[in-house]
């Protein structure tokens, strides 16, 4: 119950670490996953860029509360669909995560995507492997101060680009970049400029696989979607084992040894730090940098590729492997209804939308023509991306009349427009002291943008 | 009983522990919030605000941190004051 804890100068700004080193590594997964950083950056950086109808195709406006995806305008009314993306991005996490283990950890994950940048950025400035733990060991010199110095640079202004891309997302990139230009950033666009760059800065530069260890949630439940089906990345010790050093050429049976020659090179690609011979471990990104280092050992050693490889538990252990099992296959169910869902939806949304708010000062009041007459507040809101006419009926009580403040009802697009609408009835038509009642919105000039809203009547009552 | 007292987790890791899960909290909580809410509603306290809208929600935003970090805070105390109780070990 007693333990110690570790002395406290091995303690870094997070946890008790040693700094890694990745050694580069070549291979049909590192081509993989250069070709997942390039496009992902891709999409990220050049995104802004795109023009969709004489506006930026993908922006979050946030002071308009307008939110343009494409051809696409959210409203804040429409949060039901960003709840649903949201909850489909969960969805297909767990859905792939099932069947290919963590893919998204090793290829898709921004930090990953941005680690491997800013390594590849290091590697070109600091040399490979061996030479930054040398220059990191090595005495401060003006060489190294300039190394390090040149890289440091080269990340921030790499990190402040990205932290400009961000911020793009939200004001338009096109006004953010003449007010760069201008000097004439506004507080709060310069505070978020610099928040994302110093947290790329941070986690890509810094932090890297600490990120995964310590602050990812992911990492912490994706074992809940694993099962003896689910692709790892995993060592061979049958065949491995035991494993030891030996001159090329000879014959591993005869000398009592197995495949793996022990040259570590697994363990010094591994961007975690970790020793896949151990074993699965919870630190593991399954970024298989091991199993593109192996094979090339094993090919430099004319052994059969795949020692550390791409496998399932079962697998391993000699039993059938299964693609569709039942986790997979309710993974699946729901991944369809969402998606079902947010596509009819999205399909079907009418830009439009009717809000009825009855007046609150008076029940309701006698016209001289003796009818009983209620009075709401109507706020039509134009979602669409231009202006429309609308027609306004009522119904729910026979021979009722609608009287409006002013009958001729135009709406810009994109604004909401409030009138003032009275049903009038007669008494003995009414049904009860309070019944519903339907507005019904109709464009003139599209038929498909039509919405119906209830409101409540209320009348004197009959005895 | 407590194998790893969370008393022994060092400074930065305390930090983060509190800073880190109250950051996702609030961009959680800003989204929803201000879905609901135009900031040009909203007139706190009848004071007359005359902020744009990227302020108010950054503001929000801060106070949804804060208040993530209070309780984050509140639930770290707690638990090394109760590590402090149960494990007899450390003097």
């Amino acid at each position: 119950m007693q333990q110690k804890s570790p002395p406290p100068e091995t303690q870094g700004l997070y946890a008790a670490h040693r700094k890694i080193y990745p050694r580069e590594v070549s291979g049909r997964f590192a081509r993989l996953r250069v070709l997942s950083v390039v496009v992902l950056l891709g999409i990220y950086y050049l995104t802004p860029f795109l023009r969709w109808d004489g506006r930026q195709a993908v922006l979050f406006d946030l002071p308009a509360r307008k939110f343009y995806i494409f051809g696409l305008t959210l409203w804040p009314q429409d949060f039901i669909y960003l709840a649903a993306l949201l909850i489909l991005a969960g969805m297909s996490l767990f859905f792939f995560t099932a069947l290919f283990g963590r893919v998204w950890c090793g290829y898709a994950c921004p930090q990953t995507v941005w680690t491997e940048a800013y390594l590849w950025m290091e590697r070109k400035i600091e040399g490979n492997r061996q030479q930054r733990i040398k220059l990191d060991k090595g005495p401060s010199s003006a060489a190294r101060i300039r190394t390090k110095a040149l890289k440091h640079m080269i990340w921030i202004v790499f990190s402040l680009w990205t932290g400009f891309t961000f911020v793009g997302y939200f004001t338009p990139i096109d006004v953010l970049a003449d007010k760069l230009a201008a000097a004439s950033l506004g507080p709060w666009e310069t505070f978020w400029i610099l928040f994302y760059s110093f947290a790329t800065y941070g986690n890509a530069g810094f932090m890297r696989e600490q990120v995964c260890l310590y602050m990812c949630p992911y990492a912490r439940f994706q074992s809940a979607m694993f099962d003896a089906n689910t692709l790892i990345v995993a060592y061979h010790p049958e065949r491995g084992e035991p494993r030891g050093s030996r001159r090329r050429g000879i014959d591993p049976r005869q000398a009592g040894l197995g495949d793996c020659i022990d040259c570590s090179i697994c363990v010094q690609v591994c961007p975690t730090g970790i020793d896949i011979r151990d074993g699965l471990q919870y630190e593991c990104i399954a970024c298989s940098a091991c199993i593109d280092a192996c094979d090339e050992v094993m090919d430099k050693m004319t052994y059969p590729r795949g020692l550390i490889r791409y496998t399932t538990e079962n697998s391993t252990l000699g039993k059938p492997q299964r693609m569709l099992r039942p986790r997979v296959m309710v993974y699946a169910t729901i991944l369809l209804l969402l998606c079902g869902f947010l596509a009819s939806g999205l399909l079907l949304r009418v830009p439009l939308q009717l809000d009825v708010i009855r007046d609150r000062n008076a029940l309701y009041r006698e016209t001289p023509d003796g009818l009983i007459e209620n009075v709401y507040t109507l706020k039509i809101l134009n979602m669409d991306e231009q202006s429309h006419r609308y027609q306004l009926t009522a119904s729910g009580i026979d021979d009722l009349k609608l009287v409006l403040d002013h009958p001729d009802i135009e709406v810009a697009a994109g604004t909401v427009q409030q009138l003032i609408a009275r049903i009038q009835a007669d008494e003995f038509k009414l049904e009860s002291r309070s019944q519903s009642v339907s507005f019904h919105l109709q464009a003139v000039d599209a038929k498909h943008l039509q919405t119906v809203e209830e409101a409540r009547f209320v009348g004197p009552g009959r005895n | 009983m407590n194998a790893v007292s969370p008393r022994r987790l060092p400074r930065g890791q305390q930090a983060i522990a509190v800073l880190w899960p109250s950051f996702v909290v609030a961009i959680a909580a800003t989204g929803l919030f201000f879905s609901a809410f135009n900031p040009r509603d909203l007139v706190p306290f009848n004071l007359d605000l005359d902020i744009s809208p990227l302020a108010a929600y950054s503001i929000g935003f801060f106070i949804f941190w804060l208040f993530g970090i209070l309780c984050g805070y509140g639930t770290l105390y707690f638990t090394l004051a109760n590590a402090r109780v149960i494990d007899p070990g450390d003097g």
